[in-house]
């Protein structure tokens, strides 16, 4: 039906257009050059009729509208051949406004925009704007190919800054720890002081920003205090905690740690180091289970299909983590030449990176965390408790770890129960499409 | 009185929209309290700060919009499953259509029944669409309704609404209600982000019901909650409605719908995030309507997408916005002194004016009156409109070569352009008058602030038919079709040619416009309005003893005297109760108030 109505209004479509608003930036420029350059002549001759000039109010629209229709002039689709259907050339005029409105009303706000009124309407045969945009709501073809949707917005690269910011502090730590090396007494101290600040310092910028940084959404920030408090400690822990207990075993401590491997309360800086150094293992593989779970959740259909999908990512990028912390351990042990202490670190670090993961999600950690500081603490509390008469077997159960697998046992059993409860939480929230949103509140 | 006043992204913020209509309301009415509940959009104009306020009132309270911190409650399972009841109603009406469809059917006097249109709808929507709408016309929006009642009442009891809108089960809810068997085809097809994305924008939308406003030492103490816009505004006051009985009266010069959708485009968002909150702010604008005692549009573009989307008719005063006349009274009523040849356009620039429209009627002006000039006085509107003037001044280049009075004298072009504050038009007024007739080019247009200050100054004006032009300008004036150069020209030179007529027409256009567009009419439409509202549906309060039976004759019929029936020192005595009851401090019936987000700066 319409062919010719169709194609007829080509020639329509650009007059109907003639002094309109701009659509876009350039359609106004471009139009008015034409008309600069005389090229656009026709239609230009005939005048809106001089009836059509009246103050408003002497003549009821109807009237007017007799008035042009009845005079014949240019100014309207309609009468742009007789046969033609008017609203066809709207339609096609204001496609792209039609085929992709979600409602009629959107079609209404649209057309108004462009400066169509209710007189405008009339024209058409139709009472108001809303009848006409229902009109042309109902009468559009809608393709109903998808449309591309707009690609998932990439991390900005940042790779070299990432990198220094997430490598500094195991550079600062393997200062620190070299300087203890190279000192002795007092100096060692205070090498020791300035280099436990030092790495503090360091860690921050590697949190503070990049996929290790917690969007500036929530904590609170007792929560985010108490964090803290207890990584410091499990982290101290990590440091002196073995040759703590092991020297209240031996009816020490005699006196404060020297800073050395060896003595009545050696050091183990090899976890340390070692976690610190992981930093950067830590950062990448959270940056790329963000980037691929972002991925994920543009091209799943569901809830159920990404939660499928973001299950195997999350024990992908732990495992990753594990691996690069256990060549990590190696080297430093190596360098060192200190035991590496796979049992105690491996599971710290898996704490602390799930932990990580679930603040930088808006996950609550829970009392995960403070659990296991608090039962760290409470080995030690329980082994200087023994020593009292009569209360020796206060001390047997840690006695009875330690001469079994060792001082290492403590820490390995309390941060992998940790860890385990963090892993089994993580795997229930993370793996939802609500924990991986986009922040929302535009500022 | 009391009123409540709520604004969104407006008054008392120093940058806000509508901000000087609200001052003048309030300075207007100074015989009512007033409380100022804000809702801001950025942090800048938060940052900004107030306007001075007047003493009357009493509070302001502020929350924000554009930010809005968890507070950390955790559901139980029972307020849980309350949630997800309340909030899967909620999907489940969006998922069945957009707001202007289905559940309209009741208002039916304003539904659009174009003879071509009128089963279009319905036939694209699909069956699904079809039986949702069909089966139970009105049902969806009282489910719509009753589902922001739950929601706000399990904020108003647990609190915790932000981080639950965001949770798993918000989303997982919308999923299910997107892929249930009568829901539309757009949103059929949504997809996780696009779901993700809506849960996002319904939380932004619903913030308004975790605020603690609503308690008796807030909205439940107001005798009128005065909604200064749709929208956000409105639903703050839906729900000082539901929980205190007061009655509401929204004001919108912009349909906050109509601005939804022009803002939230194509290419804003997927088409099932898109179909999702149109339905959204269809269903909420409806629901506003429905509830509000009083609806006022400031024009009757304004009205008629009220009525479309379910306002009733008996409910809508239309109150045209006021201007200031007085700064124009002085051109107004001075005698022409203008250059009987020069056309005066005053606006701000910007592509939406169609100064090309104008610049080619002026050429054609020309042709009959060669003594003609048009002086454009005015400052682009962002870098669009700086652009859009550099075209006009090439294009006014062009079509006007400068010429002189004489071979000795300097050049000068016909069409000048300058802004208000230069050497030529110091003031707005000046401007207005240093033409002999004003005119109005634009393709679109609102309400027509300019036109009514050319009005105000006694000009002769020449208006093209966009917007609210032609119920401002009534018979004062000249319109021609938008678009439409030519017609504009001999409009023009109609005028230029007949002093007599432009001097009728001004003094005409003067007389209407200080009828019905001053700041005190718009103040006498709202105290009449404020006063018709506490006439008619008066908050009942049962006020309650301490043993919880109610005190009758608490709130004496003083109460309802419009005005200061004590010293504004007594208010709390009143609002609670006469002097005598004071030993026993009768309070209103009891409301947890729950803080949150909101901060409060005493007045």
């Amino acid at each position: 039906m319409n062919g010719d109505a169709a194609g007829a209004p080509n020639g329509g479509v650009g007059k109907l257009d003639r002094p309109g608003r701009p659509g876009a930036a350039d359609a106004w420029d471009a139009r008015s050059q034409e008309w600069l350059l005389g090229a656009d002549e026709d239609g230009s001759g005939d005048a809106f009729p001089a009836d059509g000039l009246q103050a408003a109010g002497e003549v009821s629209p109807r009237g007017r509208r007799a008035a042009e229709e009845t005079s014949g002039s240019r100014g309207s689709a309609p009468r742009r051949g007789a046969t033609a259907d008017p609203v066809k050339a709207l339609m096609h005029r204001h496609r792209a406004l039609c085929e992709r409105a979600v409602d009629p009303l959107e079609i209404a706000a649209g057309l108004e925009a462009h400066g169509v009124t209710d007189r405008t309407a009339a024209r058409f045969r139709h009472r108001d704007v809303f009848s006409l945009a229902e009109e042309l709501y109902a009468r559009v073809p809608r393709d109903e190919a998808p449309h591309p949707r707009p690609e998932p917005a990439s991390a900005p690269r940042q790779r070299a800054d990432l990198a220094l910011r997430t490598l500094l502090p195991g550079a600062v730590c393997a200062a620190a720890v070299t300087g203890l090396r190279l000192t002795e007494g007092r100096p060692r101290l205070l090498v020791a002081v300035a280099g436990v600040l030092a790495v503090a310092l360091a860690v921050r910028p590697a949190l503070r920003r990049g996929p290790l940084a917690v969007p500036a959404r929530t904590p609170t920030w007792r929560t985010a205090t108490g964090t803290r408090a207890w990584t410091c400690w499990l982290l101290a822990y990590a440091l002196l905690g073995d040759g703590l207990l092991r020297a209240v075993m031996d009816g020490g401590p005699d006196g404060l740690p020297t800073g050395a491997a060896h003595g009545p309360w050696p050091v183990t800086t090899a976890p340390l180091l070692a976690l610190t150094l992981a930093c950067a293992p830590a950062a990448w593989s959270t940056r790329l289970l963000t980037s691929s779970a972002r991925r994920r959740l543009a091209s799943s259909r569901g809830l159920e299909e990404f939660t499928g999908a973001v299950q195997p990512l999350l024990l992908g990028t732990l495992a990753l983590f594990l691996g690069a912390l256990t060549a990590l351990l190696a080297l430093c042990g190596a360098a060192l030449g200190e035991p590496a202490g796979y049992p105690s670190a491996l599971p710290l670090g898996a704490l602390l990176l799930l932990a990580r993961l679930l603040a930088v999600h808006h996950v609550r950690l829970g009392p995960a965390l403070a659990v296991a500081a608090a039962a760290e603490a409470a080995a030690v509390a329980l082994a200087l408790a023994g020593r009292l008469p009569g209360w020796a077997f206060l001390a047997a159960p840690v006695d009875a770890l330690v001469d079994a697998w060792g001082p290492n046992s403590i820490p390995s059993l309390v941060c992998g129960a940790a860890a385990l409860a963090l892993l089994f939480r993580a795997a229930r929230t993370l793996t939802r499409a609500a924990a991986h949103a986009p922040a929302g509140d535009p500022e | 009185m009391r009123i409540g006043l709520l604004t969104e992204g407006g008054y008392p913020y120093v940058n806000g929209e509508a901000g000087l209509w609200c001052d003048r309301l309030v300075r207007g009415l100074g015989q009512h309290e007033f409380d100022l509940y804000a809702l801001s959009r950025t942090r800048r104009q938060e940052d900004e700060g107030w306007l001075p306020l007047p003493p009357h009132v009493s509070r302001v309270r502020t929350a924000p919009l554009w930010t809005a911190e968890e507070d950390g409650v955790r559901y139980g399972r029972r307020a849980r499953r309350r949630f997800a009841e309340s909030y899967g109603e909620l999907a489940g009406v969006l998922c069945a259509g957009p707001g202007a469809d289905g559940g309209d059917g009741g208002d039916g006097p304003n539904r659009a029944d174009g003879s071509k249109g009128a089963d279009g709808p319905s036939s694209a929507d699909g069956p699904g669409a079809t039986a949702g709408s069909g089966t139970a016309p009105g049902s969806l929006v009282d489910r719509f309704g009753g589902a922001l009642h739950g929601l706000a009442e399990l904020a108003r009891d647990e609190g915790g609404l932000v981080g639950a809108l965001r949770s798993d089960t918000a989303v997982r809810t919308l999923e299910r209600a997107c892929r249930a068997p009568r829901a539309l085809g757009t949103v059929r097809e949504a997809r996780v982000p696009d779901l993700l994305a809506v849960a996002g924008h319904l939380e932004r939308a619903l913030r308004p019901l975790s605020l603690d406003w609503y308690g008796d030492d807030g909205l439940g103490a107001a005798d009128l909650c005065h909604a200064a816009a749709g929208g956000p505004a409105a639903l703050a006051g839906l729900l000082a409605g539901h929980f205190s009985g007061v009655p509401l009266l929204v004001t919108e010069y912009g349909v906050h719908l109509r601005s939804h959708y022009l803002a939230f485009g194509p290419d804003a968002a997927a088409p099932a995030v898109r179909a999702l909150l149109a339905a959204f702010h269809g269903r909420l604008a409806a629901e506003v309507y429905r509830r509000a005692a009083i609806i006022t549009p400031g024009n009757a573009h304004a009205r008629r997408w009220q009525e479309h989307c379910g306002a009733d008719r008996a409910r809508i005063r239309t109150v045209h916005p006021g201007l200031a006349a007085a700064r124009f009274a002085d051109v107004g009523e001075a005698p022409d002194r203008a250059d009987p040849d020069t056309l005066v356009w005053v606006g701000r620039i910007e592509p939406a004016k169609d100064l090309v429209s104008l610049l080619h009627a002026f050429a054609e002006i020309r042709k009959g009156e060669p003594k003609a000039r048009l002086r454009i006085v005015g400052a682009p509107a962002g870098p669009e409109g700086e652009a859009y003037l550099r075209h006009c001044r090439a294009l006014a280049a062009q079509l006007f070569p400068d010429e002189a009075e004489g071979v000795h004298a300097v050049g000068d072009n016909p069409v000048s352009f300058e802004e208000v504050g230069g050497p030529e038009a110091p003031t707005l007024a000046d401007a207005y008058a240093s033409g002999a007739v004003v005119v109005l080019s634009s393709v679109v247009e609102g309400f027509p602030v300019g036109l009514v200050e050319a009005m105000l100054c006694g000009r002769a004006t020449v208006s093209t038919d966009v917007g609210a032009v032609v119920e401002a300008v009534g018979g004062t004036g000249l319109v021609v079709p938008p678009r439409n150069p030519r017609a504009l020209a001999e409009a023009c030179v109609a005028l230029l040619r007949d002093p007599e007529r432009r001097e009728r027409l001004g003094a005409a256009a003067r007389a209407r416009a200080l009828e019905l567009f001053t700041v005190e009419q718009n103040i006498e439409a709202f105290r009449n309005i404020y006063l018709e509202i506490v006439s008619h549906c008066p908050v009942r309060r049962v006020v309650l003893g301490q043993a919880g039976e109610p005190r009758p004759f608490a709130v004496p019929a003083e109460a309802h005297v419009p005005g200061h029936w004590t010293s504004p020192t007594a208010r709390v005595a009143h609002r609670a109760g006469p002097g005598w009851a004071q030993g026993t401090a009768p309070r209103p019936t009891p409301a947890r108030a729950t803080a949150r987000t909101a901060t409060e700066g005493a007045r």
